[in-house]
C-alpha cells in the first residue's frame, strides 16, 4: 500500500483546525453563540456540572440566569430576580440546585441564597456584620465562602448552610 | 422571603493581617483559593480548609497579579488569570502530576474571569468584545483527565496526591 502523504498531512492539519484550538483547548461554538444572542451582556460566569449561571443584561437590566448546558436553554428561576434589585455576585452547585449570590436593594448589600427545587430565595445573615461582594458555594451547595467588607479590610467568611 | 442562617466561621488567615478577596471553594469543600496581597502584588493562595495550612502552588510566581481563581471537585486543578508580558492568560496548574496549562482564548480576546466545571471539563470565561462582557465556553475534555467526586486518578501513581 502506497502512503499519500501530502493527503496524509492535508486531512491530519484539516482535522487540527477544525478540531481543536491551542494545547486542546476547543471552543463550544454553539453554546457560545447562543450565550451572546440571548443577552446584551453577560457576566460573572459560574459552573456546575452541566450548568451556567451568570448575570445577563437585556434592555438596560441585569437577571440571574441558569443555563442547562445540555440544550443551551435558560431554566426558570422564579423568584430569584426582583424589579428593585440589583444583582452583584454569583455562584452555583454542581448540580444547579442552589444558586448564592449578592445583590443590592434599596440601598443595601445583601447576601442571598436561592433553592431551585422549591422555588425559595432567603436572605442569609453576615456575623459580624460587613457588606458582602463574592461568593464561591461548594458542589453540594452546603458551604459558602463569601468575601466581606468589615472596617475597610476585606475578610473571607465560610458559612455551613443547613 | 423567609430568613435563614448559617454557621459562620472566618476563613484561615482571615484573623491575620493579610485581607483575602475572590474566594473559590473547590467542589468537595475541602480547599479554598484567595487572592491575597503579596508585597503590593494580588497573588493566589491556596489552603487546606480540613487539615490547614497552606497547599504549594508550583507555576504562578512571577507572573502576578493573579485575579478569579477556580477550582476543579477535589481541587486537582486551579484555573487562574495570570499576566505574562502584557498579555492576560488563563493559566491551569495541575496539582496532582505538576503540569501548568497556559491558555490563549481561541478568540484571542483578554480573560477578565474564570470558572472551571467542578470536573474540570469545560472552562467557562468572561471577556469583554466591543464594549460589551460576554461569557465563552471552552471545552478542555481533550486537555485535562476529569476531577470527579469520589477521588483523583493519578497520571503518575508515584506522585504524591494533593
Amino acid at each position: 500500500m502506497t502512503i499519500q502523504w501530502p493527503r496524509l498531512a492535508a486531512l491530519l492539519l484539516g482535522l487540527c483546525l477544525i478540531g481543536c484550538g491551542p494545547s486542546g483547548l476547543r471552543p463550544e461554538r454553539g453554546i457560545s453563540s447562543a450565550l451572546q444572542r440571548s443577552s446584551d451582556s453577560r457576566r460573572w460566569p459560574s459552573m456546575g456540572n452541566r450548568w451556567l449561571a451568570s448575570i445577563a443584561s437585556r434592555n438596560g437590566r441585569e437577571r440571574v440566569e441558569l443555563v442547562d448546558l445540555r440544550n443551551g436553554q435558560p431554566v426558570p428561576l422564579p423568584g430569584i430576580n426582583q424589579a428593585d434589585a440589583q444583582p452583584i455576585s454569583v455562584s452555583v452547585s454542581a448540580d444547579g440546585n442552589r444558586i448564592a449570590l449578592v445583590r443590592s436593594r434599596d440601598g443595601r448589600t445583601e447576601l442571598m441564597l436561592y433553592r431551585r427545587g422549591v422555588g425559595l430565595l432567603q436572605r442569609l445573615p453576615v456575623e459580624p456584620a460587613g457588606v458582602p461582594r463574592e461568593v464561591s458555594l461548594d458542589g453540594s451547595g452546603r458551604l459558602l465562602a463569601v468575601q466581606v467588607s468589615r472596617q475597610g479590610r476585606w475578610d473571607v467568611d465560610l458559612i455551613r448552610l443547613p | 422571603m423567609a430568613g435563614c442562617s448559617g454557621r459562620t466561621q472566618r476563613a484561615p488567615g482571615s484573623l491575620l493581617a493579610e485581607q483575602q478577596q475572590e474566594p473559590a471553594l473547590s467542589g468537595d469543600g475541602s480547599k479554598l483559593a484567595v487572592i491575597v496581597d503579596q508585597r503590593g502584588r494580588p497573588t493566589v493562595q491556596l489552603k487546606d480548609l480540613r487539615g490547614g495550612g497552606r497547599l504549594q502552588l508550583r507555576h504562578l510566581n512571577g507572573q502576578q497579579p493573579h485575579s478569579s481563581p477556580s477550582l476543579s471537585w477535589n481541587g486537582r486543578y486551579l484555573a487562574v488569570i495570570i499576566q505574562r508580558g502584557n498579555r492576560r492568560l488563563v493559566l491551569i496548574e495541575d496539582r496532582l502530576n505538576g503540569r501548568a496549562h497556559p491558555l490563549r482564548l481561541p478568540s484571542g480576546r483578554y480573560p477578565v474571569r474564570l470558572s472551571l466545571a467542578p470536573d474540570g471539563r469545560q472552562l467557562a470565561v468572561q471577556t469583554a468584545d466591543r464594549g460589551r462582557w460576554q461569557v465563552e465556553l471552552l471545552d478542555l475534555s481533550g486537555l485535562l483527565e476529569p476531577d470527579r467526586r469520589g477521588g483523583l486518578r493519578r497520571s503518575n501513581p508515584a506522585e504524591p496526591q494533593p
